[in-house]
């Protein structure tokens, strides 16, 4: 007990100094600073995913802090987060968000990485009534439990193919049929029934085949998909999985019109992996460095691109993951300067009433906290190269459509 | 050598430590009691301070348990010499019965818990009678499938396309709601590691526990003896099942969210083994003081306990990872120098325990 009051002790003499140092300047004054508090797996299996995390959050807070911090009805509030290691357990990360709720008595709460610790963290934020905004849950059973302090600046899973639909809708000739391939686990499935009720509104036939999760010999399937003949082969699983389907295509010549998978095409494993039988790949993405949105503030797609590579030079381009936790901090950003005020409801309703433009997207959350107005893109991979191709006012390219054969490539 | 802890004669400078220790217990356990009740807002506007927050509630819930967990394997590993690796998978066993009955059937949690705690032993008690059939390694290595293959199993359970028990989204409980929630599930949870080592303490001055010791010790002897080994040690199971599905179903409700990743974590199983080890395997206290010192050990290293020392050869970011490291030279040390473990290191006979080096001491000065 004595050590905790005299920290505070500490942090309230901190303050006056803060607070008295700047008085005499004139102009924007500075507030207290407002810490965010995130427990993120910076050890153990999900380390990678973490850190990109933790890179989106920190690339934010140098920038606000070099405007002073966030302007809260003419006062500048700097920020400060404050992290914790919970080695990617779930339930470590519950004991690390208690902690930065209750000892740190941290303002706001940012997501951890992994939808067990998100799920797991949001019962704690409605539970403490702190608002939490996170960036690496796109499942949507956490945003069904009528949670109030949770927001998602993700889409959800039913729009990662959405996209590469609607965009299929616009080619020439037009694709009718689409043959759709899914693993078998819940985000994957979640995708692929999202293709199955969506797609016929914009006139395709879908045939949809699942396999089991994590399956590397998917023969049988895509001779399945090449007697059914279709125009569109698309695929909802994981890396390895859009990889066996698309040697398996070629091996076994399923000459479709377009190949679009959900999650793999956009790492550079894909392309490393594959060569230039990668090419033609569609996939939906939360996020490219290429994309052309108009953001109403911070920084537009290419000086993202560019801090980014000044802060973490040799880390190449930022991923998705990292853009979608800057978007988080965002989200913070701009409900702090509407609410005028740091108070947590005030603050929640701001978040809840929030619709503004930035360099990952619209944000705005529906009823359930979560950014059903952005849209997924759709990347195709050119010559090896990555490529944004739709929604069309954000791309940076057009389409190669249709994909020739495989002997003629 | 028929030697249980309850069966030692510590010698006078033992029992001395022996009555130094359950001092400190006792009032680290009124402590325990009584702290959380000046969280209640009665006692608060009366001006009391604050001796219990959120964050001590979650910690001393999960301490507690622990000590259910590692109490609770102490039953097959400690005492009956079974080294049971699976054991997380009778904790998982009891979250999804009561997240199931409460989330998709609305039952009220008191109804739902007492079943947690009859599906594990349940099931224990059908694996169990194939499974202990095996032994030394073989049966580690099954009972380790075991652990993992339950969670697999309930993860992708499909009816008709859709999962069961909520597939790898898992499965969401309405949150508690009655003031004080925090203080229900620290005395639901204290209340089970109660009960456990109740449980434990019934069973060692049973002939059930006699019966059990004698099958660790020599499982040959102890059938020619008359000991229904098959019936003893299924039991044994079973029972350590249903404490350990009693504190799954707390956790199921307490946690508000649970899946295959939180509730049949693999490094629990290692955890509460670790626990039991350090503490003391087959003694009565051995596996509390275990779980108390060992998590305590971990939320020290991780940084989340309202104490923090700077210690400059402990940087603060490396902590989490020197945790893990540090869990296994304990391991390693316990294994090695203090077999029976630290209860017994304080006034046992081991060669290595403080009251034997005194003993020898005083002995050699003469």
């Amino acid at each position: 007990m004595r050590s905790r009051s005299s920290v505070l002790l500490v942090v309230a003499a901190l303050l006056s100094f803060a607070c008295g140092g700047t008085a005499g300047t004139g102009g924007t004054s500075t507030g207290a600073t407002i810490t965010f508090g995130a427990p993120l797996g910076l050890t153990g299996s999900l380390t990678k995913e973490s850190t990109l995390t933790q890179q989106g959050y920190d690339l934010w807070v140098d920038w606000i802090n070099q405007q002073g911090g966030i302007n809260i009805d003419g006062v500048k509030h700097p920020v400060k987060v404050k992290y914790y290691d919970d080695t990617s357990s779930a339930n470590q990360s519950a004991v690390l968000m208690q902690k930065l709720i209750t000892e740190d008595k941290v303002n706001f709460l940012l997501g951890p990485y992994g939808s067990a610790a998100t799920a797991t963290d949001a019962a704690i934020a409605e539970q403490n009534q702190v608002p939490m905004v996170e960036a690496n849950g796109a499942a949507q059973a956490i945003f069904n439990q009528g949670y109030k302090y949770t927001f998602g600046v993700l889409s959800p899973a039913n729009k990662y193919l959405q996209g590469v639909v609607d965009m299929a809708a616009t080619l020439t000739p037009k694709p009718t049929s689409i043959f759709m391939l899914s693993a078998d686990d819940n985000f994957s499935l979640e995708v692929a029934n999202a293709v199955r009720d969506y797609a016929p509104s914009k006139g395709f036939t879908v045939t949809l085949q699942k396999y089991k999760n994590g399956s590397t010999n998917l023969a049988a399937e895509v001779q399945a998909a090449k007697a059914a003949n279709p125009d569109i082969v698309m695929n909802s699983g994981h890396l390895l999985e859009a990889i066996a389907i698309n040697k398996a295509a070629k091996e076994y010549k399923l000459n479709s019109k377009l190949f679009a998978y959900s999650v793999g095409p956009s790492t550079p494993d894909f392309i490393n992996s594959l060569g230039k039988d990668a090419n033609y790949v569609y996939d939906g993405s939360q996020w490219t460095p290429q994309v052309k949105y108009k953001p109403s503030f911070y920084l537009t797609e290419s000086q993202y691109v560019d801090a980014y590579h000044k802060k973490y030079p040799g880390a190449g381009d930022p991923d998705y993951h990292v853009a979608e936790s800057t978007a988080a901090c965002l989200a913070f950003q701009k409900a702090l300067e509407n609410a005028k005020s740091t108070d947590p409801k005030k603050v929640r309703d701001a978040l809840a009433k929030l619709d503004v433009m930035t360099f990952f997207g619209q944000i705005k959350f529906d009823s359930r906290g979560i950014n059903t107005y952005k849209p997924m893109v759709v990347e195709q991979i050119q010559n090896g190269q990555h490529h944004t191709v739709f929604p069309t006012d954000v791309a940076d390219v057009k389409p190669m459509y249709p994909t020739p054969a495989w002997d003629q490539r | 050598m028929l030697r249980a802890a309850f069966t030692t004669k510590p010698t006078e400078g033992g029992r001395r430590w022996r009555r130094l220790f359950l001092l400190l217990g006792g009032v680290v356990l009124l402590y325990g009691l009584l702290a959380p009740l000046t969280s209640l807002d009665a006692l608060q506007s009366a001006g009391f301070p604050l001796l219990a927050d959120k964050l001590w509630f979650r910690i001393a819930t999960a301490t507690a348990m622990f000590v259910v967990l590692a109490s609770a394997w102490n039953l097959v590993g400690g005492l009956t010499g079974y080294a049971a690796f699976g054991n997380v998978a009778f904790f998982g066993i009891g979250a999804y019965t009561c997240g199931m009955l409460i989330s998709r059937a609305h039952w009220p949690l008191f109804l739902a818990l007492p079943l947690a705690p009859l599906a594990s032993a349940a099931f224990a008690a059908l694996v169990g009678v194939p499974l202990l059939r095996l032994r030394g390694h073989y049966f580690a290595v099954a009972s380790l499938g075991v652990g993992v293959a339950v969670g697999e199993v309930i993860q992708n359970v499909e009816y008709r396309g859709t999962p069961v028990f909520g597939g790898s989204t898992g499965l969401f409980l309405p949150i508690f709601s009655v003031d004080n929630r925090d203080l229900v599930f620290y005395f639901l949870m204290v209340g089970a590691a109660a009960l456990t080592i109740g449980v434990t303490w019934l069973v060692l001055r049973s002939r059930f526990g006699y019966g059990l010791i004698a099958i660790r010790e020599n499982e040959e002897a102890a059938a020619v003896m008359g000991v229904n080994t098959t019936a003893y040690k299924v039991a044994a199971f079973a029972l350590a099942a249903a404490l350990t599905g009693l504190a799954g179903g707390i956790f199921a409700q307490w946690n508000v969210f649970i899946n295959q990743e939180n509730v049949f974590p693999i490094e629990y199983n290692v955890q509460m083994i670790l626990m039991a080890l350090v503490g003391g395997a087959g003694t009565l206290f051995g596996p509390l003081a275990g779980a108390v010192f060992l998590y305590m050990l971990i939320q020290f290293l991780s940084g989340s306990l309202p104490v923090s020392l700077d210690l400059p050869f402990l940087p603060s970011d490396a902590r989490p990872v020197l945790a893990q490291v540090i869990l296994g030279l304990l391991l390693l040390v316990t294994v090695i120098f203090v077999p029976r473990g630290v209860i017994d290191f304080f006034g046992g006979q081991s060669r290595l325990s403080l009251a034997y080096l005194r003993r020898s001491l005083r002995e050699t000065s003469v």
